[in-house]
């Protein structure tokens, strides 16, 4: 495939007046939910769903997607400042440049992780760019077991990874994967645990899930839990701008920072935590001075933000060239696609190139969208994080609410809401990552299609799994993703004996 | 010291186990065979509710015998449950759900609104339900007029333009 002419077609997409509305629109929502805390870049996108029946492919998907990455800007502030992560890949951020703030160095923290960002955004798109042609291409060659067992390897990385347990994470994946078994079954027309509800035939909405369990769940947690919780916000004082030291320090960071995050985003692991962990854990052995770390080194906000980053742009490249999403914002990305009918994968590179391209192409534009917002305007965001909390959640919920109501018209599907909330409740005060549930709620129905596609082919015999050595291999690599982390603690260094 | 039974977690195992039963009985009528595949729809009920079973009686394991890893259970029953806060965004949602066909949807977003600030401890009722007023009413024209959707306009249709 011809890189050149396709991404160039893209930029011709990407730039029209209509589309960079939609980027513009995107990444300034983006930012604002990712500034602001107990609404994340998930349950925005869910709310948006709904557009997709009024405004074209092209343009809904670029605001979903700016949306998504513009919240990993956003995110970065509220840590900064507040010192309470706004995204789960933020913790880093909040640890290290929470510090930097208390030290009257807000302004550089900002605008290395502004910079940082943008940096690592722009080169995990000219990988995600130069990348896809090479995955799709081996995309074509897979069949449905190949398939199936890429997605068995998504749901083990995605329940393993994220969280600190992997048994409740596959729970919460499993969770997800009975509530994707909800309605009509696509290939026999049967109903399934609809319970005589006739709502519940067409499924239940990934709306209502995502908007359950991330902000009625979080209001409900925060609420009765963290109320008492007191939070200070630390001031910008001085300049933005970042010194020539500070510069000198931060652009190797970024650069590694990048590099880390990329590849952990493109392969289906999900979960931007690790990558930004890692970051940090090596710009403190390369730094000169790894006591200032923890006490607000630049270094620790730099590197971890452009993983961060970079692991979210990496992210598309499975999501865009074989469908699979890591995390739960890709996941509804995914079924934002599906409304118009469309499935990302290797076809969709050659049935609508141009639709992808384009996508990518405003990556390109977003991230110079961002680094604007982000750096110049950043007190601007800094205001949101005045509303107080009381009226905050109460607008979130008015949101929450009207979305979800409004996507069917349909009472029942507010007080499934509310189920589903409190289910997002418990599962926050036991531990249970959520994300798992989204991505096992969408990736399970076309995981079980992919199964029964392949045990067409093999008449029944599930041995079509372990004979194609692509999909046995890749199935191995589920079972080591699972076993590991119980190795580990079995065996590993610091093993209790049991 | 770690608690020798925490009672939340032993009732969330369970309750995987009970999802996990229902899972399976849900799924028991439909059949497993059929078509090229020998896979009908009810393969995939078996398969989750199994596992579900078998993961909830891991973490009963893990809730008796020390408590779920890598949760600090101590601390979290350290911070008392504010069930009035609960018991206020329910009340919230559900007048939501009772009152958003016949109220309408600008008087179930004022009443929700004011709900979740009293459950954050906003005791500023007049202004609470001044604001949500003010936010359900810009949603309702947005989406009304600007959009061309339908949010029901309630009690509120007559003095509506």
């Amino acid at each position: 495939m011809d890189i050149w002419p396709q991404l160039l077609d893209g930029f011709t997409i990407a730039l029209t007046l209509q589309n960079l509305m939609w980027a513009l629109v995107g990444v300034t929502l983006g930012t604002a939910v990712g500034v602001l805390p107990g609404v994340g870049p998930a349950v925005t996108v869910a709310l948006l769903l709904p557009i997709t029946t009024k405004v074209d492919a092209s343009g809904a998907l670029i605001m979903f997607a700016g949306v998504y990455y513009g919240a990993m800007y956003g995110g970065s502030t509220t840590s900064i400042l507040l010192n309470t992560p706004g995204e789960s890949a933020t913790i880093i951020t909040a640890l290290e440049g929470n510090q930097m703030a208390r030290k009257g160095r807000a302004g550089p923290a900002l605008a290395t992780s502004a910079i940082g960002s943008f940096i690592a955004g722009t080169i995990a798109t000219i990988g995600l760019t130069f990348l896809s042609p090479v995955v799709v291409e081996l995309g074509l060659k897979f069949g449905p077991p190949e398939y199936f067992a890429l997605m068995i390897v998504a749901f083990t990385t995605v329940s393993s990874v994220l969280g600190d347990s992997s048994l409740r994470g596959i729970t919460s994946l499993f969770l997800g994967l009975a509530i994707g078994l909800v309605g009509i079954d696509n290939q026999t027309g049967q109903a399934r645990f609809a319970l005589g509800v006739p709502q519940l035939l067409d499924g239940i909405e990934v709306v209502t899930i995502a908007v359950g369990l991330f902000a009625v769940g979080e209001t409900m947690y925060f609420a009765s839990k963290m109320n008492q919780v007191q939070e200070k916000l630390e001031a910008i004082s001085g300049s933005i701008w970042m010194k020539a030291e500070d510069w000198k320090r931060s652009w190797k960071p970024w650069i590694r920072g990048t590099l880390i995050g990329f590849p952990f985003g493109s392969i289906p692991a999900g979960g931007a935590e690790i990558p930004t962990f890692l970051s940090y854990a090596i710009e403190k052995k390369l730094a000169k001075n790894p006591e200032e770390f923890g006490h607000g080194a630049i270094e620790g906000v730099a590197g971890p933000e452009a993983a961060n980053n970079a692991s979210s742009t990496g992210a598309m490249v499975p999501l865009l060239t074989l469908g699979l999403p890591t995390s739960a914002t890709a996941a509804i990305m995914l079924s934002a696609f599906q409304q118009y009918g469309l499935q990302p994968g290797p076809l969709l590179f050659e049935t609508n190139s141009a639709l992808v391209w384009g996508l990518i192409a405003s990556f390109y534009v977003g991230n110079v969208m961002l680094l604007v917002l982000n750096l110049p305007m950043v007190g601007l965001w800094v205001k949101l994080l005045a509303i107080p909390k009381p009226q905050l959640y109460a607008g979130i919920l008015v949101f929450a609410t009207m979305g979800v109501y409004g996507m069917r018209q349909s009472p029942f599907d507010v007080f499934l809401l509310y189920a589903i909330g409190v289910a997002g409740f418990l599962m926050r005060r036991f531990g249970f990552p959520t994300a798992p549930v989204v991505v096992g709620m969408i990736l399970g129905p076309l995981a079980e299609e992919q199964m029964r596609r392949a045990l067409a082919i093999s008449q029944g015999s599930p041995a079509i799994f372990v004979t194609h050595p692509i999909s046995a291999g890749l199935l191995a690599v589920a079972v080591a993703v699972v076993l590991a982390p119980w190795l580990w603690r079995r065996f590993g260094p610091g093993s209790r004996p049991a | 010291m770690i608690q020798p039974r925490p009672k939340g977690q032993i009732a969330v195992s369970v309750g995987v186990l009970v999802l996990g039963m229902l899972v399976l009985a849900g799924g028991w009528d439909l059949s497993t065979g059929g078509g090229y595949a020998q896979v009908g729809p009810g393969v995939m009920p078996r398969i989750v509710g199994t596992v579900l079973l078998l993961l909830g009686a891991m973490l009963l394991r893990e809730a008796l015998t020390g408590g779920f890893h890598g949760v600090d259970e101590e601390a979290e029953v350290r911070i008392p449950m504010d069930w009035k806060a609960f018991a206020w965004i329910t009340a919230g949602i559900f007048l939501y759900g009772f009152l958003v066909e016949r109220a309408g949807f600008i008087i179930a977003s004022t009443l929700l609104f004011a709900a979740v600030a009293r459950s954050f401890a906003s005791r500023r009722w007049l202004s609470n339900l001044l604001v949500g007023l003010a936010l359900g009413a810009f949603i309702f024209a947005v989406f009304n007029y600007g959009l061309g959707l339908n949010l029901p306009a309630g009690v509120l249709g007559p003095v509506l333009p």
